[in-house]
């Protein structure tokens, strides 16, 4: 560990992750498809986060919060979407045009509790 | 005891206890809902409406109250019928109340005469003495019940053809109303019938109640008409029960709501970002006249049908507000401008995002402390907006006509920069728009700026509404390049090309700048208007403030709104905010900004 930090790479090695598909709890998720039915057309491209005002300025990654709330993984969501400044500029990017903005306070809403 | 039993029995029959109980049970429901609505004011509003008591905007406020609750003035300008319509049934009732008073009180003079008395008097009438002023009395109130009759007769019509009197769609009423309406209308042919009758009876002469009663008479014979009367008249006392009861409940509040509403409005009070007391006044002076159905553009291009200002106040005053209809509202205003009442409706939409908002974290935004990412120097300001970062030949102008004009210009956000709030105050998100709007304030303080501009319109008016800045004067654009161009610091050339404008909601409405940007584009080409502009222009279906609507009604409207504007012939559609560029540029041909426009037209 002590050479991962010291050593200037060039690059880094992502810590192993795996999502529980099976441990994970879904009802949110299947609730914020209900709501928003469209967030299903995304194709992950990424748009969202490279305009996206508050990404510009801080570790934010929308695109990633969506993906992994979508597979139950909630831990963290909440904070992290609450970064969201809800300017709007994703969903004018958007090629598949979800509305972004709808989407972070759907998540928001239905996740306020974990 | 009989002297007292004689006295309070000298003008009763049972067919008034109706009526009475109607009466008592609208004054107690009116009081207590007076009595709330006053003592949950703010102390502010309650200072406000202390002072206002004892000044001239009373009289101000008594004129008001005669020209709109009375005469209807504002819904004359929707529709002269449908004004005709309103004004007859509110001024119409209102004077057959005052002049039967008068009737009443000149006859009724032996003991007391209670109200019902007064209400009922054609029956409680002695017969005629024939006095001239009598016979002028019953021939005015005749007069004045024709007048009713004439507007629930245009109701009746305007359930068949509402577009005979200027409505496309009206109002879809809930059943309280329709049993309040239903009554309505049932009181005034009654009435007519019942007077009717006992002007027949009593041989009272009138052109109208007289002459049919003596018809009644002689063709179905007395006997019949007697048996007649006594029917009508307690059916006529039913029906203004059931009115009476039915109206603190339903739409009809409206008229013991909008008057108090009135007077507090010429006191200054207003409705908040955060709800108040104030608010009832307002949400309980709605009529549900539907006015604010056609101009809205969810309703007319996006066939959403349940979201109207008229549906959404209703909700709310009944407690069972949905977040959807909440927030499915453009905020673009167009309501707002043909309220008849005048009700901020804009502002009580906001206020009641709030409760549907998620709660903020303390410690939310912390990152925007550290971030300051302008570049440049100078006493002008330049805060692009995010909606320009993402339209960079908006930004592009702009710099070429700052340097044109030899101007020293900071850039606040060039290179990234904080959003301006107003988005996160549209969403009720209050608490949290307020931290990063001191974060931007800060940010201006800094860099000791002493003119703002922008090239958003919705950031500008979050500067001009929300924060304090001081001496920093905040201009848009279209301002500055017209007063650049004023100075004689711009030139730009005439050229042969055909404009049409687009008012941005937040700009035109919203900060009333419609003439600005008119006269850039006077300078720089021709300028076709379209039928439907400044005040009642249109939104480009992109706004911010809705939180619901999907893609493809955000498109239908931006086409419908294309179509409108390519009856013009122009050539380009010319807009001042980013937005709409964005919005309208997917359905129409060729969409400039306003700086677009200056910078092309630049004259070296």
């Amino acid at each position: 560990m002590a050479i991962e930090r010291s050593i200037n790479w060039g690059y880094s090695i992502s810590r192993p992750r795996a999502v529980d598909m099976d441990a994970n709890e879904h009802e949110a998720a299947a609730r914020l498809l209900r709501k928003l039915p469209e967030l299903q057309a995304c194709i992950t491209c990424g748009s969202c986060v490279a305009t996206c005002t508050a990404g510009n300025l801080t570790e934010f990654n929308f695109r990633m919060v969506h993906t992994l709330v979508r597979r139950g993984e909630y831990k963290g969501a909440y904070d992290e979407l609450n970064k969201c400044m809800l300017c709007g500029k994703c969903r004018l990017v958007c090629p598949r045009g979800i509305n972004t903005r709808a989407v972070v306070m759907a998540v928001k809403r239905i996740l306020g509790e974990y | 005891m009989d002297i007292l039993q004689g006295e309070i029995f000298r003008y009763y029959d049972h067919f008034v206890i109706p009526f009475n109980i109607g009466v008592w049970v609208l004054f107690a429901v009116i009081v207590y809902k007076y009595v709330r609505w006053f003592s949950r004011l703010t102390p502010e509003d309650k200072s406000l409406v202390g002072r206002g008591l004892f000044s001239r905007k009373v009289f101000g406020a008594v004129g008001e109250v005669v020209s709109e609750s009375l005469l209807h003035r504002r819904i004359f300008r929707v529709d002269p019928l449908l004004g005709y319509m309103h004004m007859s049934l509110a001024l119409g009732w209102f004077l057959l109340i005052a002049v039967g008073w008068v009737e009443a009180s000149m006859h009724l003079t032996e003991g007391f005469a209670p109200l019902h008395a007064h209400v009922f008097y054609k029956f409680f009438a002695p017969s005629p003495a024939g006095s001239t002023a009598e016979t002028v009395l019953s021939n005015v109130m005749d007069l004045l019940l024709l007048f009713v009759l004439s507007g629930v007769a245009l109701a009746w019509f305007k359930r068949l053809r509402s577009r005979a009197l200027g409505m496309k769609r009206t109002t879809k009423h809930v059943v309280g109303d329709k049993v309040a309406l239903a009554a309505l209308w049932l009181i005034f042919p009654v009435r007519l019938l019942a007077e009717s009758a006992q002007a027949g009876l009593k041989s009272i002469p009138s052109f109208l109640t007289g002459n049919l009663g003596e018809w009644m008479v002689s063709a179905l014979g007395e006997g019949f008409v007697s048996g007649f009367s006594a029917v009508a008249w307690w059916v006529y006392s039913i029906v203004l029960a059931v009115f009476f009861v039915s109206m603190p409940f339903s739409r009809y509040m409206h008229i013991f709501t909008e008057i108090p509403l009135i007077f507090l409005r010429r006191f200054g009070l207003r409705s908040r970002e955060q709800r108040s007391a104030f608010d009832h006044f307002q949400i309980e002076a709605c009529s549900r006249c539907g006015v604010c159905i056609d101009p809205c553009q969810l309703q007319a291009d996006a066939g959403i049908g349940n979201v109207q200002s008229v549906y959404f106040l209703r909700d709310r005053r009944y407690h069972n507000l949905a977040g959807e209809v909440a927030s499915n509202c453009l905020m673009c205003g167009r309501c707002e401008t043909r309220c008849p009442v005048g009700i901020e409706l804009n502002t009580l939409r906001l206020n009641s995002r709030e409760k549907f908002s998620a709660l903020p974290a303390d410690d939310r935004y912390a990152y925007v402390a550290t971030a300051d990412r302008s570049s440049g120097g100078g006493r002008v300001g330049y805060f692009a907006g995010c909606m320009t970062l993402l339209t960079p030949r908006i930004l592009h102008s702009m710099e070429r006509i700052f340097d044109t004009a030899g101007e020293q210009v900071w850039w606040a956000d060039r290179d990234g920069g904080v959003c301006c709030g107003r988005p996160l105050k549209l969403s009720g998100e209050t608490e949290a728009a307020r931290r990063i709007m001191d974060h931007n304030s800060l940010l201006f303080a800094r860099h000791g700026i002493d003119t703002l501009v922008t090239s958003c319109p919705i950031c500008l008016k979050v500067f001009r509404e929300d924060y304090d800045l001081g001496p920093v004067e905040v201009l848009h654009h279209t301002e500055y390049i017209q007063r650049l161009l004023s100075q004689g610091k711009l030139e730009i050339g005439k050229q042969d090309i055909l404009y049409t404008y687009h008012d941005p909601c937040e700009l035109g409405r919203g900060c009333g700048i419609y003439d600005q940007p008119r006269d850039i584009i006077r300078r720089a080409g021709r300028l076709a208007e379209a039928a439907e502009i400044r005040d009642n222009a249109r939104c480009c279906g992109g706004s911010l403030a809705n939180l619901e609507i999907g893609e493809s009604s955000q498109q239908r409207i931006a086409a419908s709104l294309s179509y409108h504007y390519r009856q013009t012939g122009a050539d380009i559609l010319v807009t001042s905010c980013p937005l709409c560029k964005k919005t309208i540029g997917r359905s129409f041909g060729e969409v400039k900004d306003i700086s677009e426009v200056v910078a092309g037209a630049i004259r070296q």
